[in-house]
């Protein structure tokens, strides 16, 4: 005899159900750490303080005051006078002002974003890869790909909804107060998410190697840092050896440029033309590679 | 004849560590067969392989070498494990998401319908006695709650076959007794389930027939009764027994030594207790009653297992 549900058992066709499900355990497991609202939080305050406390007087296409809380912050520039060859103090121009901002705004949240991102979704791999929940998720019928698949583009959408909520919101306060729309600012998004997808990669491949989260933090910090040594290629190999000069190149070509590509953010914020793109795409190699590797380890992993 | 739920043959799983250096040996080939609609347990010392073992039978972890089907498909076949629900051992639900929305989440994992998971996780909830925690969150729940919930999450996609790893650890004697009875149910509606439980009186309730694993090995394999009777003796009730005569030659022992003595004979040969009768008897023994001495599945289980040690 068939049971009320035995009679009722339903299946959803199609791969969204099962990568939904995925997705949907990565997104509440996000919003239930604090930490996403709390960048949330931070980002709000940001753009309500460049839309309410800050007000700015335009006068001919320069700034005559920024004033913030009520209080004359001085919107003058130091110049060089081209006839006299003197610094002098003048007005600063408008899209100068916005740039400035915005690079200091989106410079801070490609840095601090990605740091805490990377340290906010560490106990989620950890937690996704603990024994006593792999197991069970893996017994479900749905391939080990589709499950990671699910787990990745949680966080890489929620990252890409934070950095928007932030960016979007900035470049629309400052727009508004000064009248002046710069949509090539908003290529800030998908830098700031692309480098993260790329230090993400290095957190999962090894947390999924080593079953420890806690390495696998330490060791993308220390690509950062490595990333920040790396920038400085052109100075530091001029002084070293033809042997450490090929050894610190090749870091440079393998490791992923972090630093080096704020200097593209920086640009394509200016409107400046990107001195080299080399810095990113080598990045993106880099995280392809290291999330194939992490692909085929939890794919040949037992659990 | 009903077809088989779960085979196995030659199943082998080799650990090595760090640059292969060391291997342990978890598995030394297995071959198992499971009719459908039986409950099986897996009985073992600690380290005797048994969770590999169904952790092979789910896809999470490769065999070394050999192979096996789950209801006629290849082990790890995403198909086969549409009908399988599965409770690990020590299992970790995030303690975030309520009741209602850990099961809905493992629902969508199994690919079920939304108009399924919104008319069963009610219901399910309400079985496992947590009707009144279902917008809980987890993280709140006690062991036992917790043990609930993990088996309404293997039941949600009403499996073919069920695989619990210690299902009832945690679980106080009334909760134990609900699980039990859930079970049964089960087996009713024609389920198969595989046990792994070190509540060995837990499983002397339920199974059908049990498999005793010892250092990746299946040693014994049997019915509960053929388990526990297995080189079972008999239970001689006497009086007047004096103090000075020794039974120990016979392999017997005495139980108690009040008025009326128990002599618990282990060797279960006919010729040996008539041996035994007949010198009680030329001892002025008044004999009580002679009965056929079953043990428990625990005693049983530690038997077969001392022996198994003793041959190594």
């Amino acid at each position: 005899m068939k049971t009320q549900f035995e009679s009722n058992l339903d299946y959803q066709q199609g791969m969204f159900t099962s990568l939904g499900g995925s997705l949907l355990l990565t997104f509440r497991e996000l919003w239930a750490m604090r930490l996403t609202q709390g960048i949330l939080f931070v980002s709000t305050l940001a753009w309500i303080l460049l839309a309410f406390a800050m007000n700015l007087d335009v006068v001919e296409g320069s700034l005559a005051a920024v004033r913030i809380f009520g209080l004359d912050t001085g919107a003058d520039e130091m110049v060089k006078d081209a006839a006299t060859g003197e610094w002098v103090r003048q007005a600063m121009s408008v899209d100068k002002f916005v740039i400035g901002i915005s690079s200091f705004v989106f410079g801070a949240a490609y840095f601090l974003g990605t740091l805490l991102g990377l340290f906010a979704t560490m106990p989620l791999i950890g937690g996704f890869l603990e024994q006593g929940r792999i197991d069970l998720l893996i017994s479900k019928p749905l391939s080990r790909n589709r499950l990671l698949s699910g787990h990745l583009l949680g966080v890489w959408l929620t990252v890409l909804a934070l950095a928007t909520y932030l960016i979007v919101g900035v470049w629309i306060a400052l727009s508004i107060k000064t009248g002046l729309w710069l949509p090539r600012m908003l290529l800030s998004i998908p830098l700031i998410v692309v480098m993260f997808g790329v230090m993400y990669s290095v957190i999962m491949t090894l947390s999924i190697v080593t079953r420890s989260t806690g390495l696998s933090l330490i060791m993308t910090y220390g690509l950062i840092f490595i990333s920040a040594v790396l920038t400085a290629h052109e100075q530091i190999t001029v002084v070293l050896s033809p042997f450490a000069k090929g050894v610190f190149m090749t870091f440079y070509h393998v490791f992923p440029n972090f630093v080096e590509v704020v200097v593209i953010q920086s640009q394509l914020v200016m409107g400046e033309a990107v001195a080299s793109w080399y810095p990113l795409f080598s990045s993106i190699a880099f995280g392809s590679v290291m999330y194939g590797l992490g692909y085929i380890w939890f794919n040949r992993r037992d659990f | 004849m009903q077809p088989s739920a779960i085979t196995t043959s030659g199943l082998t799983k080799t650990y090595a560590s760090a640059f292969g250096r060391k291997k342990i040996h978890a598995l030394k080939g297995i071959d198992i067969e499971v009719a459908q609609g039986e409950i099986v347990g897996i009985l073992g010392p600690n380290g005797a392989g048994k969770t590999t073992l169904l952790k092979i039978l789910l896809g999470v972890v490769s065999p070394t070498s050999g192979s096996g089907t789950i209801l006629g498909k290849p082990l790890a076949d995403e198909e086969a494990r549409r009908r399988l629900g599965y409770l690990p051992e020590n299992h970790r639900f995030p303690p975030y998401l309520t009741a209602r929305q850990t099961l809905d989440i493992y629902g969508r994992l199994s690919h079920l319908s939304d108009s399924y998971r919104k008319e069963r996780i009610p219901l399910l909830l309400e079985e496992a006695g947590l009707g009144s925690w279902i917008d809980t969150r987890v993280g709140k729940f006690s062991k036992g709650m917790m043990q609930r919930l993990g088996l309404a999450q293997a039941t949600l996609n009403d499996p073919d076959i069920l695989v619990l790893d210690e299902p009832t650890d945690g679980v106080d004697p009334v909760g134990r007794r609900e699980i039990r009875d859930r079970l049964r149910i089960l087996k009713q509606r024609g389920k198969t389930i595989l046990i792994n439980s070190h509540l060995l009186t837990e499983i002397e309730l339920i199974c059908d027939r049990v498999a005793i694993m010892n250092k990746g090995l299946i040693v014994r394999a049997g019915s509960i009764d053929e388990i526990a009777s297995e080189g079972t003796g008999w239970r001689i009730q006497c009086r007047n027994m004096p103090l000075e005569l020794d039974i120990k030659r016979f392999s017997a022992h005495i139980e108690d030594g009040n008025a009326e003595q128990t002599i618990i004979l282990e060797a279960g040969l006919l010729e040996t207790l008539n041996a035994l009768i007949d010198e009680l008897r030329s001892h002025d023994v008044t004999i009580v009653s002679v009965e056929r001495h079953r043990k428990s599945l625990e005693a049983g289980f530690l038997d077969i297992i001392d022996k198994e040690s003793a041959n190594v």
